[in-house]
């Protein structure tokens, strides 16, 4: 399975990625970061080929579909579009210190995605929709946005008790300012939001496609609601009542607390109808 | 709602402003109005909401009892844990969000249309002071000259500007995304309408459930959740179900030959699987579950020894078939690889006055019990079990109101974060010494950085005319 070799290839590459970030933050030297970059792009492009591969790989098995439809496959999935998402970010803020916060998390989903079967197995009949192909992308984007917004959140708890004290030292001293760090946890979650309610929203017309009913107060449906109203909530505090910093660092670390939650600890923990690992 | 309803046609800020004791209707609609209201309400709907996944819904008294001791189980069962989606004081919650919803906009709508009529398109002292991007220099040459050639490169680089002249000032604005503003209410709008769909579907359509024998048919089904039953209108008709599997035998496809029937007529016919289901006049058949309906049965045709066939039967397990004329047939046992050669049925031939007889047949031999030498020859064509299919049966007649919803959900909220309203101001006045002063500012909504950078462009545009 050249896929899972090219899988693992990824995994090594966002290894490398996080530790030459975290190494750049710790020289203090900018250089390294650059090498960051690139392995990041290559890490893409080679995660890219093996979802590629994988597609590929599963039509000559004939059982062609969408690499999304188990816990492995939503584990990689996850962690190329928070790669993506993260080098969108590096490209628009022009910094590379965000890359040190955002990397371990792709590289930790892999090492996690690793850990379960990675055989291509045919799909059950509830998931042969094309709802799959709209429902798991959509998802997913959302959940890449969380996670980079949480990882701005966790670099402004960091920043902010340095810059309160005037003070501008050590790994934190690289972090990009508060005010950049703060304008990032609320765009990453404006990114986020859009698609996590179309993922809700194609999720509920698959449900009624396939069971006749759109909300059944399932685990996994309730679960993405909860993240929903989370971040709801996080957007009205900001837009309306001005919670910035601090506390807008601690609602979007919150709300990715329940995004993983929602996409993993619903399928571990509880059970339900969503039941096949993503 | 008496009250929130007589206090609508009320300003809440001048009664702040004036400075009197708020009256009880004036608290309550400022209650209603307040976005730490909704605040609250989302962060209460979403800690209740997991109670619901904690505590398993819907499941049957005894097995709650496993799990729970007998107070726990009292006190969950009185605040409705086990159902809590449907309990008072969840749909209480909902209810709050609803109003909290409606009475915000309510209160802020007309404010926000009266300024996008009347937008601010003086750019004043107070004004200018507030806006963190702005400009000013000076120009020779006459004010009406310069305003139409700013007011065309406005046009150019951003958009059109409104020209207004006031107190020998001549003042332009320019504006773009107005529409991010009416993002918000679309989306609060979006919540309702979905709200409206559901309970339009709860009220006057039905969900239910029912498995049906392959070659039978029902026209009534049982509701969930009820003693009731619906009456289709119609038949549904079973003529064949099946299962087909991969290689490895993971299911592949769960398949349900339906026919609906109407005055007598086949007047639809569909073989439905998961992700297809079958609709007719509003009711739709979704493929849900299958089973054995009653035992299984061996097939065994029945040939006179010159070949010619005298019928086929279908043998229940141990019960004797008649043949007339002949005795009676029974199926006694199946081996599924007799003596290695494959499946094979055994039977038991009783005539009448003789000695019953015992033999095998199988599957792969249909000719072996030639060897028998008997008027008939018996040979066996496999096991059949008869095949029930499960289906859910719904009608909402609301599921495209909530689509509708959820469509303006996805717009308003596309709307709100993706476009932003972006305001441009320009002053021209006669300055003391005969120049003319301008000064140019400008404003978004959200987006700041982006918009830092527009304005640098429309700063050096609007600069460099008449250079």
């Amino acid at each position: 399975m050249s896929n899972v070799i090219l899988f693992n290839l990824t995994t090594v590459l966002f290894g490398v990625a996080s530790a030459l970030y975290l190494a750049a933050l710790y020289a203090k030297n900018g250089k390294i970061a650059v090498f960051g970059t690139w392995t990041c792009i290559l890490a893409a492009v080679v995660s890219t080929a093996a979802l590629g591969v994988r597609w590929y790989e599963s039509y000559q098995m004939g059982i062609g579909r969408i690499p999304v439809t188990n816990l492995y496959e939503s584990l990689v999935f996850f962690a190329w579009s928070v790669n993506l998402f993260y080098l969108i970010v590096e490209w628009k803020y022009a910094n590379r210190a965000f890359g040190a916060f955002v990397m371990p998390i792709a590289f930790f989903t892999m090492l996690f995605a690793i850990k379960n079967d990675s055989s291509i197995q045919p799909l059950v009949p509830a998931l042969q929709s094309y709802w799959l192909h709209a429902h798991v992308i959509t998802c997913f984007v959302g959940y890449a946005g969380f996670a980079v917004s949480a990882g701005a959140a966790l670099m402004y708890m960091l920043k902010s008790k340095q810059e309160a004290a005037k003070i501008n030292e050590g790994i934190v001293g690289l972090l990009p300012p508060c005010k950049t760090l703060d304008d990032l946890i609320y765009r990453a979650i404006i990114w986020g939001f859009p698609f996590l309610t179309a993922g809700i929203i194609t999720g509920a017309a698959w449900a009624n496609y396939a069971w006749g009913t759109y909300w059944s107060w399932d685990p996994k449906e309730t679960w993405s609601l909860i993240v929903w109203l989370v971040y709801a909530a996080f957007l009205h505090a900001r837009v309306t009542r001005g919670w910035y910093g601090k506390r807008a660092a601690i609602l979007s670390i919150t709300g990715f607390a329940a995004t993983v939650f929602c996409y993993l600890g619903v399928n571990l923990v509880l059970s339900g109808l969503h039941s096949y690992g993503g | 709602m008496e009250t929130v309803s007589e206090v609508r046609t009320k300003e809440v800020t001048p009664v702040a402003a004036t400075g009197r004791t708020p009256s009880p209707s004036d608290l309550v609609w400022n209650f209603f109005i307040s976005v730490k209201l909704a605040i609250f309400t989302l962060i209460i709907l979403a800690i209740a909401s997991i109670f619901g996944t904690i505590v398993e819904q819907n499941q049957p008294p005894e097995k709650y009892h496993q799990i729970y001791e007998d107070w726990a189980f009292a006190l969950m069962n009185r605040i409705n844990l086990f159902d809590m989606y449907h309990s008072w004081w969840f749909l209480a919650l909902l209810v709050l969000f609803t109003m909290n919803l409606t009475c915000c906009t309510i209160d802020r709508f007309p404010k926000m249309l009266k300024v996008v009529r009347n937008p601010r398109t003086k750019l004043d002292g107070n004004l200018e002071k507030t806006l963190s991007l702005s400009d000013r220099w000076k120009k020779k040459g006459t004010l009406s000259d310069w305003a139409a050639k700013y007011s065309s490169a406005l046009s150019a680089t951003f958009a059109k500007p409104k020209v207004t002249e006031e107190g020998g000032e001549v003042h332009l604005y320019s504006e773009t995304g107005v529409a991010s503003q009416f993002g918000v209410y679309v989306t609060h709008l979006s919540i309702i309408v979905i709200f409206i769909g559901a309970i339009l579907g709860n009220v006057l359509g039905f969900k239910g459930y029912v498995n049906i024998p392959e070659e039978e048919a029902v026209s009534q089904v049982p509701v969930r959740g009820g003693s009731r039953t619906q009456d289709l209108g119609f038949t549904v008709r079973c003529n064949a179900f099946s299962l087909e599997t991969y290689p490895s035998g993971q299911p592949k496809a769960y398949k349900s030959d339906l026919s609906v029937i109407e005055g007598g007529r086949e007047v639809l016919r569909k073989t439905i699987v998961v992700n297809d289901p079958l609709q007719y006049k509003g009711i739709w058949f979704y493929q849900s579950s299958y089973g054995q309906a009653g035992g299984t049965t061996a097939l065994v045709s029945v040939r006179r020894t010159d070949g010619s066939p005298l019928g086929a039967l279908s043998l229940a397990p141990n019960e004797p078939t008649p043949i007339d004329g002949y005795g009676t047939v029974r199926g006694v046992n199946y081996d599924q690889n007799f003596q290695g050669r494959g499946p094979a049925l055994q039977v038991v031939v009783e005539k009448p006055g003789k000695p019953a007889e015992n033999f095998w047949l199988p599957q792969q031999l249909p000719d072996q019990d030639r060897q028998r030498k008997d008027v008939l020859v018996f040979s066996f064509g496999g096991l059949d079990s008869k095949m029930f299919t499960g289906l859910q049966v719904a009608k909402d007649p609301g599921v495209n109101i909530v689509w509708l919803g959820c469509a303006l959900m996805v717009i308003g909220i596309s709307m709100a974060f993706f476009l932003a309203h972006q305001r441009v101001w320009v002053r021209l006045a006669q300055g003391q010494d005969g120049r003319v002063e301008v000064a140019l500012a400008g404003s978004a909504s959200r987006n700041r950085l982006a918009f830092e950078k527009k304005f640098e462009k429309i700063q050096t545009s609007v600069k460099a005319v008449g250079q």
